[in-house]
């Protein structure tokens, strides 16, 4: 059994701090743990029972040891109680804010200390902690009715910042994706991102990982967690504080370039890790790896119904290092034949607003052969475009496993059709841009020597 | 001898001095293959005898381990082109504040100028860094790191992390320039940062020929 089992899918959690109603944090998570398959150990002093389940009066009256603690307690007190977890605890999950983010190293380093010295793995402090739909974990202080989290699916988060995957789970969500495990880490006293990553290399419930990033302690074990991570499944990371200037070394004009950012972007590009530009391309890469997989090739056929979109599509291209090249002759010859003479028979090829459903179909199956990836463009606005192109691009796509996706464009049935489209494994993006930049993502240069 | 042996001999030799003197960087560098200009180091004081070997014009640089930019300070003069005019030149250079001597070289003739550098990142350890030409790294910050040491396919793929690298293929008909000379510059680099014995390394600028290149200043400080 992996080490981050006992973490992610715990049969016995405590919850240090628990309270007896949701007006309180204590009260939230004791809330959303209830849900938990396996047991919950309220403690607190105060309270026989909370929440209908037997409440301690400290750890060390639980009836035996349990995999997690959460703690939520203030600061001050959170070395004392982890001194009484020792040998009764393996995962300790301090919720609790006013550690190093707020100056107070000294204390940080002391828990660091209790932690290592009782064989205690600690996750924060300063953390929302973990998310797992699968086995009814749930340890952030998120009501539920402030906050819909996803239900289960194949994305993995891994978040430093608590805002950015409050952030996250809410747009996952709205985006008909789930989730296959979520952890926010904070502080990273002792758990990482590359502990976790090691986990989620042998996870099989996750097929994607997306990662927010403020800083990594040791960049060396951090990017071969990542590069091992990345071997087995696709791997987003979103790197924050991109401004940090150079700072160190002020005689050196190499010190003064190195801005932490630039020289992290840089590593990650050395070692092949794909790097999510914003958090727009974070979400919009994670739904096309979650419906699809990675394929290699960077050959590319538009397919729309509109001339202007096709032509945003294909500039987009350039820029993410996708290229158009032009019908090959027998495609050219098989589509004069099947279409009107105002198509445009080219690469993009444009179907036109007098576009028939059967159009897609007919493009589709022309150009299998000729091309790695490609972009279906669907607006809606007009009568030809119906909900059966959606049954189209997904036979198409499990016809030929090449990567697929979809910029459906606002109007008419444009809702039904995307989530149509989705159901069928095809990721669907709002704007031209957007679908091309997925599908870059999805071509991520296995097979391109730039990459 | 390996690149490790050859800085440990550097290092005991100048158990004492941090930042080195340019001089001694340029002999550490010279023993690991690369190519610095043709000098020789005057220490404060003494009168130059003769150049003998150097052919003029040349180049006349104040030495110190505590002046971090001798251009700014005007410590250095450009087309030296005789006896009398280096006589003039080494003794205002050695007046300066803090002179530990000058530094004579031949002048270089112009080429493309690149920057190699390392230093220790506080994440990720020792980093090698590669920029083309000053104008590129100074108003576009077109440089790119890589984890250090690289290996030469590694030290190719730095360059092509820059746009600046389609300078050094033959841009507008000029001839493309020695990338296989530069490679071994950014090998040596990165592997003297990797030693774990340096905090800094900076061979800014190294200029680069159709065949050849030419490290024209470098800097170094201890860890």
């Amino acid at each position: 059994m992996a080490e981050l089992d006992s973490l992610f899918s715990p049969t016995r959690v405590a919850l240090i701090g628990a309270a007896a109603s949701e007006e309180k944090l204590g009260g939230i998570v004791l809330k959303n743990l209830l849900g938990l398959k396996g047991e919950v150990y309220p403690v607190n002093p105060n309270y026989a029972e909370l929440m209908g389940r037997t409440a301690y009066r400290s750890i060390g009256d639980l009836p035996c040891p349990v995999d997690l603690s959460i703690i939520m307690r203030p600061a001050a007190e959170v070395p004392g109680i982890l001194h009484q977890h020792a040998g009764k605890v393996r995962f300790a999950l301090i919720v609790s804010a006013g550690f190093a983010e707020v100056g107070a190293w000294e204390l940080q380093e002391e828990i660091k200390h209790i932690g290592r010295e009782a064989g205690i793995r600690l996750i924060g402090p300063n953390c929302l902690g973990v998310y797992n739909p699968r086995h009814g974990l749930d340890t952030m202080f998120l009501p539920h009715a402030l906050l819909k989290k996803p239900g289960k699916g194949n994305v993995a988060i891994v978040s430093q910042s608590g805002a950015l995957v409050v952030c996250l789970l809410e747009a996952v969500r709205q985006a008909n994706m789930g989730v296959s495990k979520v952890i926010n880490y904070g502080n990273a006293v002792d758990l990482d991102a590359a502990d976790v990553y090691e986990y989620l290399a042998e996870d099989r419930e996750t097929r994607v990982v997306i990662s927010y990033l403020e800083s990594v302690g040791n960049g060396r074990r951090f990017i071969e967690a990542a590069r091992n991570l990345d071997n087995t499944k696709p791997l987003l990371v979103l790197k924050a504080g991109k401004g940090a200037g150079g700072q160190k070394a002020a005689c050196s004009h190499t010190g003064r370039l190195a801005g932490s950012y630039e020289v992290f972007r840089s590593i990650l590009r050395q070692f092949r890790i794909q790097e999510a530009i914003d958090y727009e391309s974070l979400l919009d890469g994670a739904k096309a790896l979650s419906l699809q997989r990675p394929a290699s090739g960077k050959r590319v056929c538009v397919i729309t119904n509109g001339g202007g979109s096709g032509v945003l599509a294909a500039d987009e291209c350039g820029r993410a290092g996708l290229e158009l090249p032009p019908l090959p002759e027998a495609v050219v010859e098989r589509l004069i034949v099947s279409f009107p003479s105002f198509y445009a028979i080219a690469n993009p090829i444009d179907l036109t607003g007098q576009v028939r459903a059967e159009d897609y179909r007919v493009a589709l199956d022309a150009v299998r052969e000729a091309y790695d990836g490609f972009i279906v463009i669907a607006l809606t606005a007009v009568s030809g475009v119906t909900l059966a192109v959606a049954e189209m691009v997904h036979d198409f796509s499990m016809a030929t496993g090449k990567p697929v996706v979809a910029h459906v464009a606002q109007g008419g049935i444009s809702r039904k059709l995307a989530r149509l489209m989705e159901k069928g494994k095809i990721p669907v993006y709002p704007s031209p841009e957007r679908a091309v930049r997925a599908l870059a993502m999805l071509l991520h240069g296995r097979g391109d020597e730039t990459r | 001898m390996t690149t490790g042996d050859r800085i440990d001999e550097f290092l005991r030799a100048r158990s004492d001095r941090d930042p080195f003197r340019e001089h001694e960087v340029k002999e550490l560098l010279r023993g690991l293959g690369l190519s610095v200009p043709k000098g020789m180091f005057i220490s404060r004081g003494t009168k130059i005898l003769s150049v003998a070997g150097l052919s003029f014009p040349l180049v006349a640089k104040v030495v110190s381990s505590r002046i971090a930019s001798k251009s700014d300070i005007g410590g250095v003069r450009l087309g030296i082109g005789n006896g009398d005019e280096l006589q003039k030149a080494v003794s205002e250079l050695s007046r300066m504040e803090h002179a530990e001597g000058v530094l004579v070289e031949e002048m270089a003739r112009p080429g493309f100028e690149v920057i190699v550098g390392g230093i220790v990142d506080n994440s990720f350890g020792p980093i090698v860094m590669f920029g083309p030409g000053g104008l590129f790294v100074e108003l576009f910050r077109d440089v790119s790191f890589a984890l250090a040491p690289v290996d030469r396919q590694q030290a190719i793929w730095l360059m092509k992390e820059t746009k600046g690298e389609k300078i050094l293929k033959g841009f507008r008909g000029q001839p493309p320039l020695d990338v296989c000379a530069l490679t071994h510059v950014i090998v040596m680099v990165s592997e003297v940062i990797a030693s774990g014995q340096f905090r800094t390394i900076d061979l800014n600028p190294v200029i680069l020929y159709p065949s050849g290149t030419l490290v024209l200043d470098a800097k170094m400080s201890r860890i």
